[in-house]
């Protein structure tokens, strides 16, 4: 199963190891190997084993059967600092940077260079110059990491972990919080990083990204290996038939429902935040794509239908249930008055209360509806939970944990479920499928096609085009607050919608 | 519903337990009728408070303002009472109206001004205790009125104190408020997380405001059965009480980031802190060391609260043979 370059011993390979989690094989005789001068892919859905692999590498978790090898010679990794001794620099989705503290600080937290008690400050920012222009990164080694920006970030954290004298570079879910052209920059420093002699891991859920950068691929599934491939073998559709066994054509089921009668109606809206005389028009049944790239204003738009930013102009319109009426959207209580639903973009920042279970999660905007003389109804309360987890597949052990428990993909299913059980017309989805794994996007698509098959209206922000292109009706492309353009799904292609995504205004 | 109910207050309910068992074993005077009438009174003032507290921390807040609030609901009850004789009736309704005005007050600088809390409820205490001294020339004032130590001292068929019975009112109601009503939802909401709770159409401002004025209610509440239990007003009243009656919330599981918290376990707070503090009574313990006696606990408790995750995990890991998970 795992392809050998006859030329080269890898830099660390695991043989036949598993991690055991109260009887629960997370890992179950995993092999996996990783050379110098190698981009090895890592690919698995949530659940797959693929997080804990990785922390086996990088000293957290222990396993209790197989063994690692370094160089060839069998050792253990008791903890992360054994982990970073033996060259091994993870980083990870949420970075460990000080906001308040500058890059060099950051390159060097808790190990500047002292002369008799006194931080050489100097030798410091001169190392952490060095440093950044040995990877051709042009940050000022003073700037503050609260001023730069997420990408920018990222490449300070890169920094810091070659700095350490590194071999082996693993990156979980990188380009998870990058534009378009930032994410090229970041493939130019892997591969320049490559071309080095570093070997790397990379871990994402994005396949199209993945197929264009790296040199080999593991797939991982329930814990077990699913399948290798490298070279000509690197493509969307082998990697997606060996994680879930199915063609990629099965992967969009989009049903189309479009009616003709209007759910919303936003007319010129404009607002402090950028929106700039937006104009969209969703019918019942139908999904408006919102393309466009990181930071062209789609979110924005969210929030002014959602109410959480005011129009400065323009008008709404909404049909509740009793027709299309002119609204006032001023808060989000107007915007679920008026059946407006909205999924944000990061759950866990304002969309998961992480001291409730996920019946309480769920009923949290529909109280009403299990209240009886003002008296919340706790037995109503936990059937709906029951309910929910039967129909959205959820594990039942949902109902009696915090949701911080369930991964990424069933809080999401939860938060759909919520609104769901808000019993609102017109649902605004951001980002609905980012970070979940291909099983639970699958499930999110099913859950568009129930919404729209009952006469909802779903306004769809995403940065996949594939899956916008889809699971879309119509999409409108987004740029700097406008809208630039609205077509029929159907009649445009990735390249195009790229093309009109990326370009300015006429 | 019983396994949550038994997990929220598990903790506060084991340690006050084992406290009272050590209390039992190593303090004859200890586990006596009238020993736990005097508690009873002991407890009644800070349980009050405590329930206020909690309320605030729930949401994620925090009110370092009442032990103040006491000093001049005491000096004002003093004064309606013995200056402007008032009746005692009437100067009841008046000083829960002033506290619920003094807690609105606190609720609009932090929900609306955007203070935080402590700094808010900082001033406050400041501002609160410096009106105290500007009444009655900065003196206390005693001997206001007969009808008011029976308020406090009076045992029902001889035996068990009346104040037990407005503890037992008082929490009940907010045990019922903090469970099933919508605002009482809503407040462990925002605690858990307040941009999620914007989002799912709560008024966060609204309910911060009625938080800080429940919690201000209750205070003055408590103030009045202070002036009833020593029956005089003084500006050096409450000094340091809210710090208890934090303190009980937190040993009864509240997290002082907001969105956990039950009234019925602050309650066993406040009892676990009184008996400790009676036991040290009872054994002759200077007060200074009550103090520092009182501050570990609450100390170990949050300790408790923050690694109890992992303890559990830790020990259902040892102990259990989990069947597999449910199929993704």
């Amino acid at each position: 199963m795992q392809g050998m370059n006859s030329t080269q011993a890898p830099l660390w390979r695991l043989e036949g190891v598993s991690k055991l989690f109260a009887g629960i094989r997370a890992m179950d005789h995993v092999d996996f190997s990783v050379r110098k001068g190698k981009i090895h892919a890592l690919i698995g859905e949530n659940g797959s084993g693929k997080s804990t692999l990785i922390k086996c590498l990088s000293g957290v978790h222990q396993p209790e059967e197989g063994t690692l090898y370094h160089n060839e010679e069998p050792l253990r990794i008791a903890s992360p600092e054994d982990a970073r001794r033996l060259g091994i620099a993870t980083i990870f989705q949420e970075f460990s940077l000080v906001p308040t503290l500058s890059v060099a600080e950051n390159i060097f937290l808790g190990r500047m260079t002292r002369k008799v008690g006194r931080i050489r400050w100097n030798e410091a920012r001169q190392k952490s110059r060095e440093i950044l222009a040995r990877l051709e990164i042009d940050i000022d080694p003073d700037a503050l990491i609260s001023s730069l920006s997420v990408a920018q970030q990222q490449l300070v954290e890169i920094a810091k972990a070659l700095s350490m004298d590194a071999s082996l570079l693993i990156m979980d879910e990188p380009t998870a919080a990058l534009g378009l052209s930032e994410i090229e920059r970041l493939h130019d420093l892997v591969r320049m990083l490559r071309d080095r002699g570093y070997a790397i891991i990379y871990i994402s859920h994005r396949l199209d990204e993945v197929v264009e950068l790296v040199d080999e691929v593991t797939i991982l599934k329930d814990g077990k290996n699913a399948g290798y491939v490298d070279k000509g073998g690197i493509n969307v559709d082998n990697i997606v038939r060996l994680m879930v066994g199915s063609d990629i054509e099965e992967h969009y089921p989009k049903q189309r429902n479009a009616k003709d009668s209007v759910l919303l109606h936003a007319e010129n809206i404009s607002t402090e935040k950028g929106v700039d005389d937006v104009s969209i028009t969703i019918r019942r049944g139908e999904v408006l794509g919102l393309a466009g790239l990181i930071g062209s204003g789609r979110t924005e738009i969210a929030n002014a239908l959602f109410g959480v930013d005011k129009l400065t102009s323009g008008s709404m319109s909404i049909d509740s249930g009793h027709g299309l009426k002119k609204q006032a959207i001023n808060s989000p209580v107007d915007a679920i008055r008026n059946k407006i639903a909205f999924v944000s973009e990061n759950r866990k920042f304002d969309g998961l209360y992480m001291n409730f279970f996920a019946q309480e999660n769920v009923t949290i905007v529909g109280l009403k509806r299990i209240i009886n003389f003002f008296r919340i109804n706790l037995r109503k309360e936990r059937q709906v939970g029951r309910e929910t987890v039967e129909q959205f597949k959820i594990s039942p052990l949902a109902l009696g944990k915090s949701v911080g428990y369930l991964s990424g993909g069933n809080q999401q299913k939860v938060i759909i479920a919520r609104w769901m059980f808000s019993q609102a017309e017109l649902f605004i989805l951001d980002e609905p499928t980012q970070g979940i794994d291909v099983n639970a996007k699958l499930e999110v698509y099913q859950l568009i096609n129930r919404l729209t098959g009952e006469g909802k209206g779903v306004l769809l922000i995403s940065s996949d085009f594939p899956e916008l292109l889809a699971m879309s009706d119509t999409i409108a492309v987004v740029h700097n607050g406008k809208i630039r353009t609205v077509t029929d799904a159907r009649q445009i292609d990735r390249p195009r919608l790229m093309q009109l995504a990326l370009a300015g205004p006429g | 519903m019983k396994r949550v109910f038994k997990s929220q207050l598990a903790g506060p309910l084991i340690a006050f337990i084992i406290i009272f068992i050590v209390a039992t074993v190593t303090t004859p005077r200890f586990f006596d009728f009238d020993n736990f009438s005097n508690q009873i009174l002991q407890v009644a003032i800070i349980s009050i408070m405590a329930i206020g507290s909690t309320l605030v921390i729930i949401t994620g807040g925090i009110d370092i303002s009442p032990g103040a609030a006491m000093a001049l609901q005491t000096m004002l009850i003093a004064v309606f009472i013995k200056d402007l004789k008032m009746s005692v009736p009437a100067t009841l309704v008046i000083i829960l109206l002033i506290g619920l005005v003094m807690g609105i007050y606190n609720g609009v600088l932090v929900a609306y001004l955007r203070i935080p809390a402590f700094i808010a409820t900082l001033a406050s205490q400041n501002i609160f205790r410096g009106i105290s001294f500007m009444l009655n020339n900065g003196a206390p004032l005693q001997s206001l009125s007969g009808g008011l130590e029976p308020i406090f001292y009076t045992k029902l068929f001889g035996k068990v104190p009346i104040v037990l019975f407005y503890i037992l009112i008082l929490y009940v109601i907010a045990y019922q408020f903090m469970k099933y009503s919508q605002i009482g939802r809503n407040i462990y909401a925002i605690g858990g997380n307040e941009n999620a709770a914007r989002l799912s159409g709560i008024n966060v401002k609204h309910i911060t405001v009625i938080t800080f004025a429940t919690a201000g209610i209750l205070t003055a509440a408590a103030s009045f059965l202070m002036s009833c239990r020593l029956n005089s007003g003084s500006q050096n009243y409450g000094s340091g009480l809210e710090m208890s009656a934090i303190g009980a919330a937190v040993i009864g599981g509240a997290s002082l980031s907001g969105g956990k918290g039950n009234v019925a376990a602050t309650f066993i707070g406040a009892m676990t802190i009184v008996i400790v503090q009676n036991v040290l009574n009872l054994n002759s313990i200077p007060t200074a060391v009550q103090s520092v006696v009182t501050g570990a606990i609450i100390m170990i408790a949050v300790f408790i609260d923050m690694w109890k995750g992992d303890a559990g995990r830790f020990f259902s890991r040892k102990l259990s043979r989990q069947p597999a998970p449910e199929g993704k």
